[in-house]
């Protein structure tokens, strides 16, 4: 693993523990150029984001009020843009040497989780994963500039 | 000059017998599931701005006239409206304004572009066949440069073009240590006195932006240069490189193989880095193939831009028939992604403008195109008054959501401007910090456009003066940070100084207002601003034009306004 690249490239992130435990744990990261550990922290937002894809979906079987539902519906519609557009666009961008699409695709599911997190106008039950997402979102971003 | 027999031969042979495989479709389509169909009411759709019905947009390609029709291709996703799946769509016209469309002309078909056709140029040979030279992505992704030609020159529509079985003409290879991922965007090739072509392509070494040269003497085979046209250090990738002639003291544009003692040269570069463009003026040394900016000229992201804004992937072409040079470029979207896919596409093209080096030497001037001005409707005058300190005025009886505006201000009380700070040297800083409803001297002046009735939402663009050291300081300023109760938005402001000696000549401003475009050139083009906006309230028929003054001192000024009306984008073809 070299773990010099790894440290280099996390310093140029605006997060650089959540970037090097991230990249540190992750096998790959090993044989990984700087593309590679892009390709890396996609995958990574992608988790992510497809894990609270399905909290949303586990949480709307449940009894809820009105404006909880209609949040979450949001959300949902949301993170399917992450999932559907924002990662593939990003893959495809690194894999053909255009970054600046990975970078807008990347930085945009940060921009899709903060407009879900403002969905709520009370108590927003997926405040956590929303900072998740939205913090491998700007260090995604930052790795591929 | 000396043009090959063996060249024209061979180009001859190529263009009768078409000698390539034209494969069937193999359209590679990515299964993009978004959402289904798009929303009914599109506030945010221009009405005189290039764009196709629906989807993704991006760089301009292969621009040129032939035959007297204009052709604009363009990177396009049928598919959705993220980036993807990119063909060159393809649409003509006779005047700029009003367009054909057609199906895609380029197309992955090949090994060398099955994995994506992406950037390129038209270059006209010396009798008038125009041929592209373009990027493609092979099955190993990696960035190759291929050829393409008309399949019938007989066609004034040029619909179909063929591919050379020969592709890829010039790729990344161990021995010439390219970088596979970093090579693309020819521009449009140059004849030199010589008999021999040149073309270059972006491309980086490190974080070194480069133009690779390339030369051929029959367009086929091409040998890669020892050195590059120019490179420039740190500033990485460079995307959509643009190097042509312009002359000296002159508005006329000339064709881009044209070299000597009237031309300057200019090399334009898009950086990958910052989103950014940038262009040098500076001395084509035919015989070292190499470009040297003037002194003076800053060879970076903070040097010159055709514009401030939102604006990249730009590319010129010589209009042989009217001698101009016509400057087009790609304006994306400041929506979220999300919002995108809910309207169905994303990016248009900004207005054509013409392009020509400015008296003093120093820097380009841009102005739309004259065609535009027949979409003017009814105009809306207003003569020469006065606009006090903290005031505005309301332009009625124009759409103000389609509307072409010239305003021109005039200052009596130069004394009155605030002293410049040495440190303000970043014009989008000072534009950020100082947005319209920050007071001053002598402005903010100008215009709020796309306002709604309480002021809630408005897009100003404006001046402000200063006095700096021996002079006076024109800083303009496009300011969206109010412009849209919709967060979702990047509402980052722009700004540039403006070369314009408020002394001697009024301000001037001309804004092209569409819906969810703002271009505006101060200074009769010295300092061009484009803005997407994207209102929530001040759309359709409930948006509204102001002029104003939030400075402590009064102008002057005088305003017209016109309602602008639709441009066609789907004229039938006359076969």
């Amino acid at each position: 693993m070299d773990v010099r690249l790894i440290e280099q490239t996390c310093k140029q992130t605006p997060l650089y523990d959540v970037c090097v435990s991230i990249l540190k744990s992750d096998s790959r990261s090993s044989k990984a150029d700087v593309t590679g550990l892009a390709l890396i922290m996609v995958d990574v937002l992608k988790a992510k984001a497809t894990g609270t894809t399905n909290y949303i979906k586990t949480l709307l079987r449940g009894n809820l009020k009105g404006d909880v539902r209609r949040g979450l519906s949001s959300c949902a519609d949301l993170y399917n843009t992450v999932l559907e557009a924002d990662i593939p666009v990003a893959i495809e961008a690194l894999q053909k040497g255009d970054p600046k699409f990975a970078e807008q695709a990347a930085n945009d599911a940060g921009i899709e989780a903060r407009s879900c997190e403002s969905s709520f106008s009370g108590h927003s039950p997926l405040t956590e994963s929303n900072k998740s997402v939205q913090d491998v979102s700007s260090v995604a971003a930052a790795i591929v500039r | 000059m000396a043009i090959s027999s063996a060249w024209l031969v061979f180009c001859f042979l190529l263009l009768r017998h078409a000698v390539v495989e034209l494969e069937a479709s193999h359209h590679v389509y990515r299964n993009l599931q978004v959402s289904s169909s798009p929303s009914e009411h599109q506030p945010y759709r221009t009405s005189y701005h290039f764009q196709p019905p629906q989807n993704w947009i991006n760089d301009p390609n292969g621009p040129m006239i032939y035959r007297g029709l204009y052709h604009l291709f363009y990177q396009y996703n049928p598919k959705g409206a993220v980036w993807g799946n990119i063909v060159w769509a393809h649409s003509t016209s006779t005047d700029l304004v009003n367009w054909t469309p057609h199906e895609p002309a380029i197309y992955p078909s090949q090994q060398s572009d099955i994995n994506g056709c992406w950037s390129g140029s038209t270059t006209i040979l010396p009798w008038g066949t125009p041929v592209i030279l373009y990027t493609g992505i092979d099955p190993q992704d990696q960035q190759v440069q291929n050829l393409a030609i008309p399949k019938n020159l007989s066609d004034p529509y040029l619909r179909e073009w063929v591919k050379s079985p020969k592709n890829p003409l010039m790729a990344p290879t161990s021995a010439n240590q390219i970088n596979a991922s970093s090579f693309r965007d020819p521009t449009s090739a140059w004849l030199g006195p010589d008999g021999t072509w040149r073309v270059i392509i972006g491309s980086k070494r490190h974080t070194r932006g480069l133009a690779i040269l390339y030369r051929s003497k029959d367009f086929i085979r091409w040998v890669k240069s020892q050195h590059p046209l120019h490179s420039a250090k740190d500033t990485g990738m460079w995307e959509c490189p643009d190097f042509f002639p312009v002359l000296v003291n002159s508005e006329l544009g000339v064709d881009t193989s044209i070299m000597g003692p009237d031309v300057k040269h200019v090399l334009k570069v898009s950086l990958d880095n910052t989103k950014h463009e940038y262009y040098t003026i500076g001395t084509y040394n035919l015989g070292k193939d190499n470009y040297v900016p003037d002194k003076g000229q800053v060879d970076s992201d903070s040097g010159l831009r055709y514009d401030y804004g939102k604006y990249y992937a730009s590319k010129t072409f010589f209009d042989s028939a009217k001698n101009r040079r016509i400057l087009l470029g790609w304006i994306n979207e400041s929506s979220s992604v999300n919002d995108d896919i809910k309207k169905g596409w994303s990016g248009v093209q900004a207005i054509p403008r013409i392009l020509w080096l400015d008296t003093s030497g120093k820097q380009l001037v841009q102005w739309p195109i004259r065609e535009i001005e027949k979409l003017r409707g009814h105009e809306v005058h207003l003569p020469k008054q006065v606009l006090e300190g903290g005031s505005a005025l309301e332009v009625s009886g124009v759409t103000a959501v389609q509307a072409d505006v010239e305003v021109s201000f005039g200052i009596s009380e130069l004394e009155k401007a605030e002293v410049l700070n040495p440190s303000w040297t970043n014009p989008q800083e000072l534009c950020s910090k100082k947005g319209a409803s920050v007071k001053g001297g002598l402005g903010p002046f100008g215009l709020l456009v796309l306002a709604s009735k309480g002021l809630q939402e408005y897009t100003a663009v404006f001046f402000r003066i200063f006095k700096g050291h021996n002079k006076y300081v024109v800083l303009m300023c496009s300011d969206q940070s109010r412009s849209s109760l919709n967060n979702n938005n990047d509402k980052t402001n722009y700004g540039a100084f403006l070369d314009v000696d408020p002394s001697r000549e009024k301000v001037s401003l001309r804004s092209l207002i569409d819906h969810s475009i703002v271009e505006s050139f101060g200074g009769k083009g010295k300092a061009c601003i484009t803005a997407r906006v994207y209102p929530t309230l001040a759309i359709d028929d409930k948006a509204h034009l102001h002029v104003f003054n939030n400075g402590t001192e009064n102008v002057q000024f005088t305003l017209s306004a016109w309602s602008m009306k639709k441009a066609r984008l789907d004229l039938e073809s006359k076969l």
